[in-house]
């Protein structure tokens, strides 16, 4: 036998090896379950990644301290979407083929989960996401879940509440050209157009950009009312700086990805008096407690009570019809979950959507966001 | 009101920015005749050097940023030394030496990110309560104002000194033909070393003041070279004038194009403005 053949030969008596070694590790009815957790770790949108993480981690110890999943613990792999289509893709990829996830919990920007929808359609895997509220979401699939609100109901809380209670009859949008910005911005333009009101500016902009000096001084020379800006925290940080450089003072008004602490403290005093909306959430004082203790923080950043009520969800579900994954997801239509620090009552329509959602206003003030009443 | 002012301010603002990048990138360019990709992560090293040690270890801000430039001027030669100079003496193909320096570049983007976290800081202590002077109408801010001065006079510096000092005349005929430089005993791996220096120095700077402008993050870096590598094929790459004059030309073009349409076509339309250049006039607007 030649050098290479032997090495050829080795090569191959390993992979066997191997191959064997995992097998007969992976006992599937006495090991722990395992779920899939994808959100942004790193990149613009990081800081609501980590809080959900944080969130997830706080309800597995407590499904796993009060005794697991029918005696099986229940582990979550955590992968990194990056808050983008590519990087969501293969982090679902890989949960799906290679961690062989139950259910994949996420993603958080609409970006990540509209990327994997499909794939976890095809292999028949349930998604379950806590954070993306793109409206196309909603026809995305039997098995794609989410238990955050679509933005057919935000753009059309933004547009009313912008019209009716501020009175703000000609407005400027400035959104972020992601699912999650674009999909807000075409629900507010029609329905503030139908109130009677007038958008003056309209303009996208690209998510990793740090000059708006330009579209900002547009929305300047337009002379609104109102800005309705649709950004993440990077570029509103960014937004409202720059804003204050150009001379351009108007109302405030943001989506729900302004629901993060960064915003309200790396911005100082020119964020002061902004509002926004944001899904009303009902958090405990456990809740509150046991986030503070992960992120040293007393600010929830949003979308953390929707991942953790997810995981409880999806814990609950699986109790009750194991880990089958068809079973799962037949089971998701039937839940309706009560005990949430999200929502009082969570219960999904046929289109695997929120059959309610309820919004709110909060202000900045003092670095904090507190609610607008 | 009237937005054409404002419109100019803001287009000087993102050619000074551009002016910065475009001057290092040239400067090595010219001299060592490679794309280098590296560049543009050293930008971000010089942003994170002065995010730690102005803001984490409160150290006097002039200082900190002066160590700034110095660790990305170190790192910059440390990775000509090391990775570039091995390859060009071996006669790589500029194919090696551009996947080499993609390589640096991910990396040091990846530790950056390791060791700081992938989010957005802002190096300034006062976000938004900048210094703000009022200039033809239009509004600047006192880090705008210091980065385009900065920029002019680096330009100047850079063009006198190639011209009138012994070392400037080096690089020039380095660039020109390294070869023969050889030949007439110029030592043009020190020559070359001594201008990744200078050059990732300035990329650090042009870090530095983009963080104190906007902000920083690990991925900084690309789109900065990006616009930087635009400028200088506009406007002629290896000229130190050009540079500057394809980075306001880059800024005015991209800030006036948005003006009647929506603001997501920039990048269109600055890569557009190059692929115009490219097809028409690759030489530059001015000639080396």
């Amino acid at each position: 036998m030649t050098k290479n053949g032997k090495i050829a030969l080795g090569i191959v008596v390993l992979i066997i090896i191997v191959i064997a070694f995992v097998s007969m590790s992976g006992n599937k009815e006495t090991g722990p379950i395992r779920i899939g957790f994808v959100g942004p770790l790193s990149g613009d949108a990081a800081n609501i990644g980590q809080n959900a993480k944080a969130a997830v981690e706080i309800a597995t110890a407590e499904v796993n301290a009060a005794g697991g999943i029918n005696g099986r613990q229940l582990e979550v792999m955590y992968e990194d979407g990056k808050c983008g289509g590519t990087a969501a893709s293969s982090a679902a990829n890989k949960l799906i083929n290679v961690d062989k996830v139950s259910v994949i919990l996420g993603g958080a920007c609409s970006g990540e989960t509209m990327a994997f929808a499909q794939a976890a359609e095809q292999s028949r895997t349930p998604v379950l996401s806590y954070c993306s509220s793109v409206p196309t979401l909603t026809k995305a699939g039997d098995y794609i879940f989410r238990n955050y609100p679509s933005d057919s109901f935000q753009g059309k809380f933004g547009a009313d509440h912008l019209f009716n209670t501020l009175g703000k009859k000609k407005v400027a949008v400035l959104y972020v050209k992601s699912d999650w910005g674009i999909g807000i911005n075409d629900v507010f333009i029609q329905e503030f157009k139908k109130l009677g009101g007038t958008v003056a500016v309209d303009d996208g902009y690209d998510q990793n950009t740090h000059d708006l000096r330009t579209i900002l001084t547009k929305v300047k020379a337009a002379n609104v009312d109102a800005l309705y800006f649709l950004g993440y925290s990077n570029e509103t940080v960014v937004a409202l700086s720059q804003a204050k450089d150009v001379g351009l003072k108007t109302t405030w008004f943001g989506g729900d990805g302004w629901d993060d602490p960064k915003i309200w403290s790396s911005a100082g005093k020119v964020a002061e008096g902004s509002m926004y909306s944001r899904v009303t959430s009902n958090p405990t004082d456990a809740f509150r407690t046991a986030m503070k203790a992960k992120t040293a923080s007393d600010e929830i950043a949003g979308c953390s009570a929707t991942a953790y009520d997810g995981t409880k969800i999806i814990a609950k579900v699986i109790g009750s019809v194991g880990t089958d994954k068809t079973s799962i997801k037949n089971e998701l239509y039937k839940t309706v979950y009560t005990s949430g620090v999200s929502s009082k009552e969570i219960s999904f329509d046929e289109n695997g959507d929120l059959k309610t959602a309820n919004y709110e206003v909060a202000v900045i003030r003092d670095g904090k966001a507190v609610v607008s009443k | 009101m009237d937005i054409v002012p404002q419109l100019i301010v803001n287009s000087i603002i993102a050619g000074a920015i551009y002016t910065m990048v475009a001057l290092g990138f040239n400067l090595i360019y010219g001299t060592a005749r490679f794309f280098d990709l590296g560049y543009g992560a050293l930008t971000a090293v010089g942003g994170y050097a002065v995010f730690y040690f102005y803001k984490s270890l409160g150290l006097n801000i002039f200082f900190a940023i002066v160590i700034g430039m110095l660790v990305s001027g170190l790192l910059g030669w440390l990775l000509y030394r090391f990775i570039y100079a091995p390859l060009r003496e071996r006669k790589s193909s500029s194919m090696v030496l551009l996947v080499a320096a993609l390589g640096a570049f991910t990396a040091i983007q990846a530790v950056i990110a390791i060791l700081f976290t992938s989010q957005f800081q802002t190096l300034s202590t006062s976000a938004g309560n900048d210094h703000v002077y009022e200039i033809l109408g239009g509004v600047i801010t006192q880090v705008q104002l210091i980065t385009l001065i900065i920029g002019i006079v680096l330009m100047l510096g850079m063009a006198l000194s190639l011209k009138y000092t012994m070392f400037g005349k080096a690089v020039k005929a380095v660039g020109d033909d390294e070869e023969v430089s050889k030949i007439v005993g110029i030592n043009t791996r020190v020559v070359i070393g001594k201008v990744f220096f200078i050059g990732s120095a300035i990329a650090g700077l042009a870090g530095i003041l983009v963080g104190f402008d906007t902000g920083i993050e690990p991925t900084m870096g690309l789109s900065l070279l990006l616009k930087g590598v635009i400028a200088s094929i506009i406007g002629g790459i290896g000229n130190i004038y050009g540079g500057v004059l394809g980075a306001f030309f880059l800024g005015f073009v991209e800030n006036f194009g948005i003006w009647k349409i929506s603001g997501e076509w920039k990048d269109a339309i600055a890569f557009g403005v190059l692929i115009i250049f490219l097809l028409f006039r690759p030489q530059g607007i001015l000639k080396r």
